[in-house]
């Protein structure tokens, strides 16, 4: 049983090393590499892919509205976001809209396929800019809910408290190796944890972007 | 009018005798009609000194005849009728007793205010030629004897003449009494309260003066003992409030004269003292000289008011001129009454004959105009002080409507001035992205597209020099990433070179213990420390070979230290690009103020920087306040 990968990037090099990353891997294949957001949706309802390789910077629709789409119809999908430097707040958006994980553009091809097994292990990147912002979100999230909301009560952090160390000392730059010795568990459970994180954050702001629309009179 | 003073004045069918035949006697019973020529006819009202010194006090009888009621309504009530009747005396009809006022005695001395009205049994009267007999007893010494005109008549018409009479001479002054002390009583307490309103206080001792003053009208028997203790108290009671009066006057007009004061009060006090001092024998002479005294004190009131009123021009002011005039008239209708001016007697011989007395009115006129000044001034001074309270809440919410705008001004300059420095801010950092573009990596892209054209490079150099490019400018976003500071910079280096030395098989140890003042390190300073630290890594995975790097950041004596130390084949420093990449970190060093130091062997390689921390920080304020925490 292959992995499927389908590619939205309008940039032809980088879509051409993607691809070749993927059609390289005999455990992985390519269900379309596309270069347009319209052609990125209609692949994702006629074949479901396992992972969703997407760049952001799309000339049609916005990135995110095609990972909002992927994780909201598709949820057995993976989304890698694909980007130039790793440039925290995009990322942090895209984990919001479902995203999985980032993949830096100038990654080596071991890199590409190395970052599409970990997903499907359970596993997701993180770089300490996206752990920040990701405590970050949390954290406002919160003082918000207990600022503004209707209910007094402030709003507890989804983050249990191992999650949120794991966070501080990604933020610091600790490996994933470092952080396994000091939490006392394998890297490996660390990105799983790193994933759980990222779905908490998703249906956090999901469920956050319910509560604006209710709000709205939308619901 | 001389016709109608000869005749029997008819009035309905009441009788007022104009004229009655007059006996000095001291008779307890109607003298013998005759002898006639005895009798003296007389005018009435009739007025003539009572008996001088030295002579028995002068009794007098009148008599006179009148017809009485027609047969037919003999049952009808009559009566006689006097509107005064000052010393007593006795009433006789027909030889009979009809009426015996108290005349006084050695023991109570009298003085009858009121009217008289004698009711005569029924059926005494006949239709012609009843006889009115009256015994007029002795006025005091020193004063006059009146008689007024008797009237007799149905008590049905005579009636109301009496209720009148008793209401104007007799109820009035009863009222005054008890109003003035009331009054005096009231303001005399708010003057107590408030000692600073002078005022306050004299009118209320000229009401509690005028009040028993006035009790001379109400008091009708005094017991001879306290005669004179009363006389006193009159006189005092009189001179003290005409002397209030002039202070009043004094204190209204503005005019403090304390010497003035004192002398009306002295002056006050001499007379009652003399009378006392003296005794009652001498009350003529206090009269005389003292009373007399207070006239040219009243008429200096009169002048001190008008002149007041002619200065303030208001309506105020103008009160108690009018009130004194009308007094001074009363005060003259009075004189002319109780003299019997002749003048008033021809002019209103009625007016005249019911001798009513005004000076008391005039009083009273002159207490109500002070009380309504005084009146008219606590309302004044209530309502300004509403209007001060008004004008000073104005005042207030003009203050706060002030400071408000005034708020505004400053929060809108303080608004302005956030966005300059922001704009100074945002220039500062667009100055600085521009340096790093033009001197790192624009200068690098420009060498090496030289260099390529050349054909001087291979595509492996080019591929490094490209990684070398997008590894410094990822450097540069991370440093200069606006909501990041030196420890998430740090973080992503860290990251980023643990997963790259990874990859390279070199096995890094990392040893970073930032101190908090390294935390608002300029991003300028980070940059450059972050580069440094960089350059020495690539360095070390392109040059030395090595299977372990150690990177230690610490704090040490003030210093910031960065130490990287491989285990690598050691360079040669000086020559080639390993040469040109030293002095690149030796110009960055200097560059935030810190110092290079580099030893390479056959060990390895170590690269020291220190800087010194709070120099560097203060080598660069400008860039410093861009940093986040200044933001």
């Amino acid at each position: 049983m292959t992995t499927k990968v389908l590619i939205v990037e309008d940039e032809p090099e980088f879509m051409r090393r993607f691809s070749n990353a993927v059609l390289n891997d005999p455990t992985l294949s390519l269900v379309a590499a596309v270069s347009t957001g319209q052609a990125g949706l209609a692949m994702l309802d006629l074949q479901v892919p396992d992972v969703l390789l997407v760049d952001l910077g799309l000339p049609d629709i916005d990135g995110v509205q095609l990972i909002a789409h992927a994780a909201r119809h598709h949820p057995g999908c993976d989304v890698l976001v694909v980007t130039m430097f790793a440039d925290d707040g995009h990322v942090v958006a895209s984990i919001e809209a479902g995203a999985c994980g980032y993949l830096l553009k100038d990654a080596s091809a071991e890199r590409i396929t190395a970052s599409i097994h970990e997903l499907r292990a359970g596993g997701a990147p993180i770089s300490p800019g996206i752990a920040r912002r990701v405590l970050e979100r949390f954290r406002t999230k919160a003082s918000v809910g207990l600022v503004s909301g209707p209910q007094p009560e402030p709003e507890p952090s989804p983050l249990t408290p191992r999650e949120t160390e794991l966070l501080r000392m990604v933020a610091k730059g600790f490996t994933f190796e470092t952080i396994g010795q000091l939490l006392d568990i394998s890297p490996h459970t660390v990105v799983a944890h790193v994933k759980k994180i990222y779905r908490k954050l998703a249906v956090h702001s999901r469920s956050e972007a319910v509560y604006e629309a209710s709000q709205l009179g939308l619901l | 009018m001389l016709v109608l003073l000869l005749s029997v004045q008819a009035w309905a069918t009441v009788v007022e005798f104009e004229h009655m035949q007059r006996l000095d006697s001291n008779a307890t019973q109607p003298p013998d009609p005759a002898p006639a020529d005895r009798w003296i006819d007389t005018a009435l009202p009739h007025v003539m000194p009572a008996a001088p010194e030295g002579q028995p006090p002068r009794v007098t009888w009148y008599r006179g005849s009148f017809d009485g009621p027609a047969a037919a309504d003999s049952a009808a009530d009559w009566a006689v009728y006097l509107p005064f009747f000052y010393n007593g005396g006795q009433v006789w009809v027909n030889g009979r007793l009809v009426g015996n006022i108290p005349e006084s005695t050695p023991e109570l001395r009298v003085r009858w205010e009121r009217p008289h009205l004698i009711a005569l049994p029924p059926g005494l009267l006949q239709p012609h030629g009843n006889q009115l007999a009256v015994r007029a007893a002795a006025a005091p010494m020193h004063s006059l004897q009146h008689f007024p005109r008797v009237a007799v008549g149905p008590m049905a018409e005579l009636q109301p003449r009496a209720d009148r009479r008793t209401f104007w001479v007799r109820t009035m002054p009863q009222v005054t009494v008890v109003v003035c002390l009331l009054v005096a009583g009231f303001v005399l307490f708010i003057y107590w309260r408030r000692r600073s309103e002078v005022l306050y206080g004299l009118f209320g001792l000229a009401a509690a003066l005028w009040g028993v003053r006035t009790l001379t009208f109400v008091i009708e028997r005094m017991p001879v003992d306290s005669w004179h203790m009363w006389r006193i108290t009159y006189l005092a009671a009189t001179g003290g409030f005409i002397v209030v009066l002039a202070l009043f006057a004094l204190r209204f007009a503005g005019i403090r004269r304390p010497m003035v004061e004192k002398g009306l009060v002295a002056y006050w006090l001499a007379g009652p003292t003399a009378l006392w001092l003296l005794g009652p024998g001498y009350e003529g002479l206090v009269n005389r000289l003292w009373s007399a005294g207070l006239i040219p004190i009243g008429v200096a009131i009169l002048g001190l008011s008008v002149w007041s009123m002619l200065r303030q021009r208001t309506l105020a002011a103008a009160v108690m001129p009018v009130t004194l005039v009308i007094a001074v008239l009363a005060g003259v209708h009075d004189y002319m009454v109780a003299w019997d001016a002749p003048l008033l007697a021809r002019w209103m011989p009625y007016w005249a004959s019911q001798r009513i007395f005004l000076l008391h009115y005039g009083a009273d006129l002159m207490l109500l105009g002070m009380g309504g000044l005084l009146t008219a001034r606590f309302i004044e001074a209530v309502s300004s002080l509403q209007t001060a309270n008004r004008n000073l809440a104005d005042l207030n919410e003009t203050l706060e409507l002030r400071v408000a705008e005034r708020e505004r001004h400053l929060a809108a300059n303080f608004d302005r001035m956030a966005d300059l420095q922001r704009d100074r801010a945002a220039a500062q950092e667009r100055q600085l992205i521009m340096r790093e573009i033009h001197d790192g990596l624009g200068s690098r892209l420009f060498t090496s597209l030289l260099r390529v054209e050349r054909g001087d490079m291979s595509d492996r150099q080019i591929a490094d020099t490209l990684r070398d490019c997008i590894a410094d400018m990822r450097l540069a976003l991370e440093a200069l990433a606006p909501d990041d500071d030196f420890q998430a910079a740090l973080g992503n280096f860290l990251f980023r070179w643990q997963t790259q030395m990874q990859e390279a098989r070199v096995q890094p140890t990392w040893a970073i213990d930032v101190p908090d003042s390294a935390l608002n390190l300029p991003r300028q300073v980070v940059l450059q420390l972050l580069r440094i630290a960089q350059e020495a890594l690539t360095n070390v995975l392109k040059h030395a070979r090595a299977k372990n790097v150690r990177i230690e950041l610490r704090q040490r004596s003030g210093m910031l230290e960065l130490v990287v130390v491989d285990d690598g084949v050691g360079a040669d420093l000086s020559h080639g690009q390993t040469g040109r990449g030293i002095d690149n970190m030796q110009a960055r060093a200097r560059q935030i103020g810190g110092s290079l130091d580099m030893r390479s062997g056959a060990g390895g390689t170590q690269v020291v920087l220190q800087l010194p921390l709070s120099i560097s920080v203060g080598a660069d304020v400008t860039v410093g306040a861009i940093g986040p925490s200044g933001a």
